[in-house]
């Protein structure tokens, strides 16, 4: 038996914590079902029990093989962890910690905002705006900082704003974003291939297919989500 | 003698219809291309569709959707491959060796192999379908009741733990996470609402489809866009060569195992082509000498995966035709499709409609050969989407990702899920977690706790009742040796010995 290392151990903690609290609120649904008598809490904490039992199997087996680099059946998710080395110190976790909170944080901030503020409902959409270019300046700090967290946190930042500002205005920043952080830097080949992208995207889903996209709630942007759907049709 | 008249009766009715010939093509390149578009399925080309076919006769409206479901299973194999995006969820195997055998510069190897395999799986499987829909149903529909049903799902999870993730306990972990994910909403007995954390939304459950999106097609963006960031990106290498009939014939057990494989998981009700493939997955992993080959990029992998969905398509068409079960979420639109002309499913549509049942395995069976010839032209063409560089193809994946998780009930929140499953399938894959094993949790964990509740209400809440059902104890023990033979490879094996154990 060699010795448990500190990553393994948070692992494994991470997944007692998971069990124990989801045990703890299954007691919230935790009522006699009539017609079956193991209730609608058996099955998720025989789960529960098992997933327990498989971090701390995984502890121990670490803590057994420490010293092997893969002990198990297929090398394909060793081959993806092993490749991630670069990205693992705590100041990285930490900053793309903060990356991925601030889509969280735009999709409760001005709710809250507008709630303690008594806020018409006319200003809501400003308060929205404010706080999503707010949110986008924070987050081009950190990104300059972190760029593999800048990509694992834009996506969820778009969808964080795509029932505000919709699908048709957010779009073409989107794939812009996607780019620069992919490694692009010629200018004429972002506005040659952004519109390609956009043009096709819409035009088989919305023009042929009729697939409703959002297109806001939040004006301009859902002036011009309009703008762009009644274009097509 | 009679089936093979009824045949070409079938044929002749089918081919000497123009309009027929036209719906029949129509479905043909309909399914592949929805199939091949990441974001979308041949769910959304049927969804499409079913309003339409009320103003088709019933025999093509029915005819179009057994086309589209043959191709459409087959046309998701090829982003899984390309994309590393299966397009539905019984594509989702191939991808575990597909997409390496792309990065590996090998995807007309890859594609070609799924083309012949799911031609061969569908048109073998239409065949035992036409001889054999009234006795296999009879004989399949009293063997297999919720008891065995629930022993095959724990014994394709027991099997499937071994995959993909760096350690069995890994493996099981991953399974389990995607189990606890199917939990959410509300459950199947007693309609009580778990962990939906006073949100409406999780009333219903996360929907599988973001879930898939997000662990396979936007963790893999995330990799490679981390691979960019730290410049060990390599583009796949792109490459027409298929497979040689020497490369296919190598592997004829395992194309004869995934079709008996495929042909029983589709004939039960509910369970379909998802677990056909995983299991003529598993299955290959199970009986090969080189399991440590498996998920880097070996042929038998994709082989097998694709022939147990197609050979799936055939045998899922006689639960709903002989008893009017559908299997799934496709043949349940046949279901409305039979509705909407007045007429139900069932043992009496042989003896009201036989034309109608003729004309249908007609096309199915000329289906699943036309992929063999339309799915090589498609794959000429559609694998040169690799040479398009990775800083254009990842906002076009993204955005499509997009498209496809809202469409399915056009929430918002459907895309914020599938994104977060995105970053949690980057972390899980880091740490060495199998991204597959979570979503086969999450599909089959529904069906586990609904058929291991119908069993335990059919046995009187007596677990003993399992000893008594020769098929499930079966499952069950093999599925306990499984773990079992795992469990010991884990403590007591070293190394990559761990490896055999499975």
């Amino acid at each position: 038996m060699g010795k448990f290392k500190t990553g393994d151990l948070v692992e494994a903690g991470l997944w007692l914590s998971l069990v124990a609290f989801l045990f703890a609120y299954s007691f919230e649904f935790d009522r006699n079902i009539e017609i079956y008598r193991y209730g609608a809490t058996a099955w998720p904490r025989a789960i529960l029990l098992l997933i327990a039992v498989a971090a701390i199997g995984q502890l121990l087996n670490q803590a057994r093989h420490s010293d092997d680099s893969a002990t198990g059946m297929f090398a394909a998710a060793a081959d993806d962890a092993s490749e991630n080395t670069q990205h693992s110190s705590l100041g990285w976790y930490l900053c793309t910690f903060v990356l991925l909170a601030i889509p969280f944080v735009y999709m409760n901030l001005p709710g809250w905002i507008v709630s303690t503020n008594n806020i018409p409902e006319e200003g809501v959409a400003r308060v929205k705006i404010i706080t999503a270019a707010v949110l986008f300046v924070i987050y081009l700090i950190f990104a300059w900082r972190n760029h593999v967290g800048a990509i694992l946190a834009l996506p969820v930042f778009f969808a964080a704003c795509l029932e505000d500002m919709g699908f048709y205005a957010l779009a073409p920043f989107f794939i812009i974003g996607i780019m620069i952080l992919m490694g692009e830097r010629r200018i004429s080949r972002m506005a040659m291939i952004m519109p390609l992208i956009y043009g096709l995207l819409l035009l088989c889903f919305v023009k042929l297919l009729y697939v409703g996209l959002p297109t806001g709630y939040v004006r301009p942007f859902y002036d011009f989500g309009n703008w762009v759907v009644a274009l097509l049709q | 003698m009679d089936t093979f008249a009824n045949f070409l009766g079938g044929t002749a009715a089918l081919f000497g219809d123009p309009v027929g010939v036209l719906i029949f093509f129509g479905g043909v390149v309909g399914g592949m291309l929805f199939g091949a578009i990441p974001g979308v399925s041949m769910l959304t080309l049927a969804a499409i569709l079913l309003p339409f076919t009320a103003h088709l006769k019933p025999e093509h409206g029915i005819m179009l959707f057994s086309v589209i479901y043959c191709t459409g299973v087959y046309g998701g194999a090829i982003t899984a491959i390309l994309f590393n995006i299966p397009g539905a969820p019984e594509n989702a195997p191939t991808a575990f060796d597909g997409y390496p055998m792309t990065q590996k510069g090998k995807a007309g190897k890859a594609v070609g192999a799924a083309v012949m395999c799911s031609a061969i799986g569908g048109t073998i499987s239409c065949i035992v379908m036409m001889i054999a829909t009234a006795p296999i149903a009879d004989w399949a529909i009293s063997a297999f009741g919720p008891p065995e049903i629930f022993a095959l799902v724990f014994f394709g999870l027991a099997v499937a733990a071994s995959v993909g993730a760096k350690t069995f306990w890994k493996g099981w972990l991953s399974i389990m996470a995607g189990l606890m994910i199917a939990v959410v909403g509300l459950d199947p007995v007693g309609g009580m609402e778990r962990y939906d954390f006073n949100m409406p939304y999780l009333l219903a459950g996360i929907h599988f489809i973001p879930t898939i999106l997000g662990f396979f097609a936007v963790s893999e963006i995330f990799v490679q866009a981390e691979k960019k960031a730290t410049g060990s990106y390599k583009a796949p290498k792109i490459s027409v060569d298929f497979p040689t009939f020497r490369e296919l014939w190598a592997h004829k057990i395992a194309v004869v195992r995934s079709i008996i494989i495929g042909f029983f998981c589709g004939i039960l009700p509910g369970i379909g082509a998802t677990l056909a493939a995983f299991m003529g997955y598993n299955e290959a992993v199970r009986w090969s000498k080189d399991k440590l080959e498996f998920g880097k990029g070996k042929l038998e992998g994709v082989i097998s995966s694709e022939t147990a969905n197609n050979a799936a398509t055939g045998a899922a068409m006689i639960p709903l035709l002989a008893l009017g079960l559908p299997g799934g979420a496709l043949t349940a639109m046949m279901v409305g499709v039979f509705q909407m002309h007045d007429m139900e499913p069932g043992p009496l549509v042989f003896i009201n409609s036989p034309d109608l049942v003729w004309v249908v395995f007609a096309a199915m069976f000329f289906a699943n050969l036309s992929i063999l010839f339309v799915g090589f032209l498609e794959t000429k063409t559609i694998i040169n989407l690799l040479r398009i560089p990775f800083q254009f193809l990842a906002p076009m994946i993204l955005l499509l990702a997009t498209v496809g998780a809202y469409a399915v009930r056009g929430l918002v929140i459907d895309v914020v899920v599938m994104f977060i499953a995105g970053v949690a399938g980057y972390f899980l894959r880091r740490s060495g977690y199998s991204v597959a094993g979570i979503v086969l949790g999450l599909i089959l964990g529904k069906i586990g706790e609904q058929t291991f509740a119908q069993a335990m209400q059919m046995l009187h809440f007596e677990f003993s009742g399992f000893l008594q059902r020769p098929i499930a104890l079966g499952l069950l023990i093999a599925g306990f040796l499984t773990i079992g033979g795992s469990i010991y490879g884990a403590f007591f094996r070293k190394g990559p010995k761990a490896a055999t154990m499975s």
